[in-house]
């Protein structure tokens, strides 16, 4: 029988087969937040694949073409789209919390990393996506971000407003902290995009013997030896260590005996990490092209914001590792701008709900 | 290897077919590979929704992920078994039966009642004889499944039996003063024959029903039945149960009354038998009838309530006939040998 109380709420986003991170782990704590406040909720994934670009077409029609607006004849009371294409999916009560658009279409377009650029037809798609979004998503009754830097991109690139709308990184409850203990920790997928390899770099001019602790499962399958090899040609092999994947109780004890954390990305969306850091009370480094992390670190108050290269990354490193009263006053003053951001799921759901 | 398997399905809707493809999903990686489930919404009104949902599942590409490709694909379900594919089998576990079996049945008939009902009828029959052969390999559900697919689309399949959840659970209690009738609680489960059944039974038989209703509206109609035909203090709705629950009403009822029209496969059916209890079902009930034999598992009736009426009281009046079908159902499911990794092993060669 259906429940005479709650809303029938769905979850729209992608799914890349045999791959999980941050967005799955968003849409799987929405979900469990919704189901506990009393409403049904469902998650429905599209599976994306991006390449060659005319399949980025195929699916953007195939989400078109979906109907979700009720189940036998039982309206589905809100349709939240979190990834593109699935937020294009049409609805009469849709709101989208936008994990971030297309990238390569935008913001990482020319980059790189960027492969969309590439193929002689990469211009046409590109065109057909910001249209698409240009268009379709102020269809939704309310557009949330789950960032300021996902609205600005998406300010600057298709000039609509969003939401900044935050939420707690998984397990927010269980984080701790301990007394700093001689190592910097930077726990991420290893991905050029979290530039591991920048802080190798810096390394090698820092004026004290940092210790630094990497974890994290890698993107590609030989990076241990990369890993191995980098660090021997340094010659810090006893300065670093990778730990690859590890537990979330074993994540939190790193986080918790950690001096401080590394987090200096290029342009990422959100950042559980500086998060995690903040719950654990420790100071971050970050960089000033890192996009969400600096939404949350407060230079010189909460962390350090450093130029993206390797000296001004050694000299953040040096500051923490030589000023341990410092980093430990910046980690508390990170842990109170935590709970100022009012950042849980109740309030989400307030604002996706309302 | 990596094997997704493509399914569809309906928000908030779980039924045998999500049950069914978490199984396999299971079995296939207890056999050491990797699984995925891959489920496309479907809502299946107005008819040319079909259409639109037919031409997505044409749309998606599951080749590759991230640059690795995708071993295989097994595909269960209309419309997601379109899914292109160059390495895909079909485990079919039925087709739109409304464009085939079920076109114009008085009941479950849908798609006979709008304007566009024959021209969508014709794109999903045209769409399954062109595009189902796509496939390297193709087994059915049942039997019936394989039939139908055979009669409707000139296509040969090999059925493929798979076990219920949690097969090894099930056990055999006494001989109990009730017949269990569990299911989901619409249509074509045919409750409502069953009630009108008990009201003409000779004896006190009494009736005992388990699942949710698809809708309000449907188990109001069969609380109706019950009232109007004075049956209240013989018939029990039990509502959702748990698993643990659904094998205590197993194990300790009399027989177990499972009658729906043309079934696909039927849990219930492979579950009564694992309880050692005979199974009542109906002449054109499909996919038990591969399980039941008559007058040896259970009894097979007209579907008429005084024919089943009559198959009721005859489990009712002769318990000791009752045990010993039971025991010869337990007897024939042992004998098929319907086991995750046979299944795993056809799907996967």
């Amino acid at each position: 029988m259906p429940q005479s109380h709650g809303l029938r709420v769905l979850i729209a986003t992608v799914q890349v087969p045999f791959v999980r991170g941050g967005a799955e782990i968003l849409a799987e704590g929405l979900c469990r937040a919704l189901v506990e406040a009393g409403h049904r909720a469902e998650i429905v994934a599209i599976p994306f694949k991006w390449y060659p670009p005319e399949r980025i077409l195929d699916q953007m029609l195939a989400c078109r073409l979906l109907d979700l607006s009720e189940t036998f004849e039982v309206p589905v009371d809100r349709l939240i789209g979190l990834k593109f294409p699935a937020y294009l999916i049409p609805h009469p009560r849709k709101v989208i919390w936008m994990i971030h658009q297309h990238r390569q279409a935008y913001d990482l377009w020319q980059h790189p990393l960027n492969d969309l650029d590439r193929y002689p037809n990469g211009d046409d798609v590109r065109g057909a996506i910001v249209r698409a979004d240009t268009e379709l998503i102020p269809q939704a009754r309310g557009v949330f971000t789950i960032s300021r830097n996902v609205a600005l991109r998406m300010q600057r690139y298709c000039s609509l407003r969003g939401t900044p709308l935050y939420h707690p990184p998984q397990g927010a409850g269980l984080f701790y902290t301990c007394p700093a203990e001689d190592f910097l920790y930077f726990p991420s997928r290893i991905n050029p995009l979290k530039r591991q390899d920048l802080v190798l770099e810096a390394l090698s001019k820092t004026r004290s013997k940092i210790r630094v602790c990497f974890s994290g499962a890698a993107d590609e399958p030989g990076f241990a030896r990369t890993f191995a090899t980098l660090a021997q040609q340094n010659g810090f092999e006893k300065r670093v260590e990778w730990l690859g994947a590890v537990s979330e109780e074993k994540k939190r004890d790193l986080y918790a005996r950690s001096l401080g954390v590394l987090f200096p990305p290029i342009d990422e969306d959100y950042g559980y990490i500086t998060l995690e850091a903040m719950l654990a009370q420790k100071p971050v480094i970050t960089c000033t092209d890192s996009g969400g992390p600096l939404e949350f670190v407060v230079q010189r108050e909460t962390g350090i914001v450093a130029e993206p290269t390797p000296e001004a990354l050694a000299a953040a490193m040096d500051e923490l590792w030589e000023d341990r009263d410092t980093a430990k006053r910046w980690g508390s003053a990170g842990r109170q701008r935590y709970a100022d951001l009012h950042i849980d799921w109740g309030n989400v759901m307030e604002k996706l709900l309302q | 290897m990596k094997i997704l398997i493509a399914t569809s399905s309906v928000p908030f809707i779980r039924g045998g077919a999500e049950i069914l493809a978490n199984n396999l999903r299971d079995a296939i990686a207890a056999a050491g590979h990797e699984a995925e489930l891959v489920s496309i919404p479907f809502k299946h009104y107005p008819p040319e929704r079909i259409a639109d949902h037919m031409l997505a599942c044409r749309l998606l590409d599951l080749t590759e992920t991230c640059g690795v490709r995708i071993d295989r694909v097994i595909a269960l379900k209309f419309p997601a078994y379109l899914i292109a594919h160059p390495n895909k089998v079909i485990w079919l576990l039925h087709q739109h039966r409304t464009a085939y079996e079920l076109w114009d049945h008085p009941r479950a008939g849908d798609l006979i009642h709008g304007p566009d009902g024959p021209v969508i009828r014709d794109a999903i029959r045209q769409a399954d004889r062109e595009l189902i052969p796509e496939a390297k390999a193709i087994f059915t559900l049942s039997e019936n499944v394989s039939g139908r697919l055979r009669r409707f689309s000139g296509i040969d399949s090999e059925p493929l039996y798979n076990p219920p959840a949690h097969a090894q659970l099930f056990y055999k209690g006494p001989t109990g003063d009730y017949l269990f009738f569990p299911s989901r609680i619409t249509g074509v489960k045919r409750q409502w024959l069953a009630i009108r059944a008990l009201a003409q039974c000779r004896e006190r038989v009494r009736l005992r029903f388990a699942g949710e209703a698809d809708s309000p509206m449907q188990q109001a109609e069969c609380d109706n039945a019950v009232r109007e035909l004075k049956l209240t203090d013989r018939v029990e709705w039990l509502g959702r149960v748990s698993e643990e629950q659904k094998r205590d009403l197993y194990a300790n009822c009399l027989g177990v009354v499972f009658p729906p029209v043309d079934e696909d496969y039927g849990y219930v059916t492979l579950e009564a038998l694992l309880s050692s209890k005979p199974v009542i079902t109906c002449s054109d009930s499909g996919g038990s009838l591969e399980f039941v034999v008559d007058r040896q598992t259970g009894l097979v009736a007209q579907p008429t309530p005084e024919s089943l009426a009559q198959a009721m009281d005859t489990l009712w009046t002769d318990r000791q006939r009752a045990a010993v079908m039971g025991e010869a159902g337990r007897a024939r499911y042992e004998d098929l040998k319907i086991s995750w990794e046979n299944v795993v092993e056809k799907l996967l060669c």
